[in-house]
């Protein structure tokens, strides 16, 4: 499997959170290369299930997130302009005089509408109530193509940086599900520690929601979360933050369990994997959050690895990332620590 | 049009390096003397089938917004500032692309990390830098020198009913219109100053009046059209839709009256839509152009356009259609002055 153009076709689908289907459905699609009883249920999860010859085998989560933020229409007015919420928390201060899609019965365009000087002169951001598309037709003109509800995502692209950066919209977590991907392809042909369940979840950017449902139904001992998290740039936290290219970021908080993150680490170190260490002191605002304490809980890790640009149209990932992390779900899968207590 | 339209957008000529324009302008033209001057002005003369009593010039400028990298961190990002006027909001979580083809993105530390007063304000371009992916300053080095360019790399594309969405499209529309103009059979003799470096002072504009040295200039632009949702009465300034904006006074000129008044009713003669500004807002090449020489009558004839000086200029196919039709018809109306 070849990361970058499956996270090319990853981030060219449209899942805004609440409508993952598109996506979901190319995911699915994906996944069947590798999985059984690949499905995709009513909330737009898709699931698949790989299974260990063993048969006193434990079932291993995988999961990754297939929404992505991004806008509702909510209004239409009469002359020519939507009125839009916020899908998940995008940065709108980054969507002014962006080019957009709006997801009808027909896919229509239009641009996010700025003000001009003469009418704003100060740099205050907009908020979600200041901002509208415009779509160059009238209320009952657009009624053809657009109903309230209808979602809308900035009209971004893959492109690819130098040195193995990646800009794309969705990266958050299409990312994630790549990697998944790709450490599937990895296993292919071994013998796995672990039955697996896959799980793209949906409706991750609106409080861990689709997570919660098919956590409930895989029931699994134990789960890895596949999300990203924060890229160093000027002027941030290094606390709080990794370089893009500082491989796989292993999770450890009071949510998750040691043990594993302990295992994920010494794991990683034998087999000469890049990582660094993320420590999240409370929760880990993934849906780690959500499987651990789902039917009788779940012992849960997070494997992250970090994006620049979150939440918005141009979020940034380091190709090897990707690949370290991938490297560490498959080492992991393969039983290769005896990870189990 | 649209095709048209599309292919001389999408070229990249910021201010002070509009050679890609100007090529293009020029191997797509039919004229009679072409004549490139020392900033970098296009100057054509068309022969027409009459020689009017007076010298008349159409101007448009090639030049677009832009950006220029103005410093090469430690860490590979790169600082950069903007090239006219660019209100810094429609530069974040942008895509530019570099002079030499590189791609970058304006990025800003997540939502999740911003504090309270962050997320309410708008960085100044001080604060912004573009990203390449590099990681040192070597790297980046490789694809980037101080003083390079950056454009915006975005789509053109047509939408709802007859609008258009572009970069540059200002003033683009109006170097479009002359090239047409130039390409018909025209009336009358006429100048056409395709311009440099209008967005940071129409300068350009000051070198290809003298050299023209004309009686009469009129200005093909695009100008702001607020007619948009939250936005009412006078502020809108003028209406998609409602065709050629045909202006008396702007910040910086008082327009001929008489020919403002000849637009206007030339405009209604022929049926051609025109409208004219709600508001004092804007300026152009005439602000050069009509205290040039011993001073040249100016009026200027433009596309109203949404969201100017962002990727996302929008106009409306009609009134591209107007300025034009205005146009001609104010080349034979002038004439005959």
């Amino acid at each position: 499997m070849n990361i970058k153009s499956t996270l090319k076709t990853l981030t060219e689908q449209i899942g805004v959170s609440g409508d993952e289907f598109p996506a979901a459905n190319v995911a699915a699609e994906l996944l069947r290369e590798y999985a059984e009883n690949v499905s995709v249920d009513a909330f737009g999860n898709v699931t698949g299930y790989v299974k260990s010859p063993n048969p006193d085998a434990k079932t291993l989560m995988l999961d990754a997130h297939i929404d992505e933020v991004g806008l509702i229409v909510t209004y239409a007015e009469e002359y020519g302009f939507l009125c839009v919420g916020s899908c998940g928390s995008p940065d709108i201060r980054t969507y002014l005089a962006q080019s957009v899609t709006v997801h009808g019965r027909k896919s229509i365009q239009g641009v996010i509408s700025t003000l001009p000087p003469h009418v704003s002169k100060d740099n205050s951001a907009p908020e979600i109530g200041d901002i509208y598309v415009d779509i160059g037709m009238t209320r009952e003109k657009a009624a053809e193509f657009v109903a309230l509800g209808d979602r809308i995502t900035i009209n971004s692209r893959f492109r690819e940086l130098c040195g193995g950066a990646i800009s794309a919209p969705s990266i958050d977590d299409r990312s994630g599900v790549c990697a998944i991907l790709a450490a599937l392809d990895k296993l292919r042909g071994k013998e796995l520690a672990y039955n697996l369940a896959i799980c793209f979840s949906a409706q991750e950017e609106t409080g861990e929601r689709g997570a919660k449902q098919a956590a409930f139904r895989i029931q699994p001992d134990e789960a890895l979360i596949v999300d990203v998290s924060f890229g160093r740039t000027p002027g941030s936290n290094p606390k709080e933050t990794a370089p893009l290219g500082s491989g796989v970021m292993i999770g450890f908080s009071a949510a998750l369990d040691k043990q594993m993150s302990n295992a994920l680490r010494s794991l990683a170190e034998s087999k000469n994997i890049p990582f660094t260490c993320e420590v999240m002191p409370t929760s880990t605002g993934t849906n780690a959050d959500a499987i651990s304490v789902s039917g009788s809980g779940t012992r849960c890790c997070t494997l992250s690895f970090p994006i620049r640009y979150m939440h918005t149209p141009v979020e940034c990932v380091n190709l090897n990332d990707i690949e370290s992390t991938a490297r560490l779900i498959c080492e992991y899968t393969a039983g290769g620590a005896q990870n189990a207590r | 049009m649209l095709d048209k339209l599309e292919e001389i957008c999408q070229l990249n000529g910021g201010s002070g390096d509009e050679a890609q324009v100007r090529d293009f302008i020029a191997a797509n033209i039919r004229a009679d003397e072409v004549i490139t001057d020392n900033l970098g002005n296009l100057l054509v003369f068309k022969k027409g089938k009459k020689t009017p009593k007076n010298k008349i010039m159409f101007a448009a400028h090639m030049d677009e917004v832009s950006f220029i990298i103005t410093h090469i961190g430690d860490d590979g990002f790169l600082s950069f500032d903007a090239v006219g006027g660019v209100n810094p909001g429609v530069v974040l979580g942008k895509a530019l692309r570099l002079e030499n083809g590189a791609l970058g993105v304006v990025g800003v530390k997540a939502i999740h990390q911003q504090s309270v007063e962050e997320r309410k304000k708008i960085p100044d371009f001080s604060e912004m830098y573009l990203d390449i992916g590099a990681s040192s300053r070597e790297e980046a080095e490789k694809h980037v020198s101080l003083g390079d360019r950056a454009y915006f790399d975005t789509e053109f594309f047509g939408f709802g009913n007859g609008f258009i969405k572009g970069k540059a499209i200002d003033d683009r529309a109006g170097c479009l219109i002359m090239m047409e103009m130039i390409n018909s059979e025209p009336e009358y003799d006429a100048w056409y100053a395709f311009t440099v470096q209008e967005e940071i002072g129409t300068r350009g504009a000051k070198a290809a009046t003298f050299t023209i040295a004309p009686d009469i200039a009129i200005v093909l632009e695009t100008t702001t059209a607020c007619d948009i949702a939250g936005v009412s009465g006078a502020k809108m300034v003028c209406e998609l839709g409602s065709g050629a904006v045909v202006s008396y006074m702007d910040r910086s000129t008082i327009y001929d009256r008489k020919l403002y008044a000849l637009a206007v009713e030339t405009a209604q003669k022929c049926g051609i839509p025109a409208q004219t500004k709600t508001l004092i807002a804007g300026g152009n090449d005439s602000g050069a152009i009509h205290v040039s020489c011993g001073g040249v009558r100016t009026c200027a004839i433009s596309v109203p356009c949404r969201y100017l000086h962002s990727p996302s200029c929008v106009i409306k196919e009609s009134d591209f259609y107007a300025v034009r039709a205005l146009a001609e018809k104010m080349l034979s109306a002038v004439s005959e002055l």
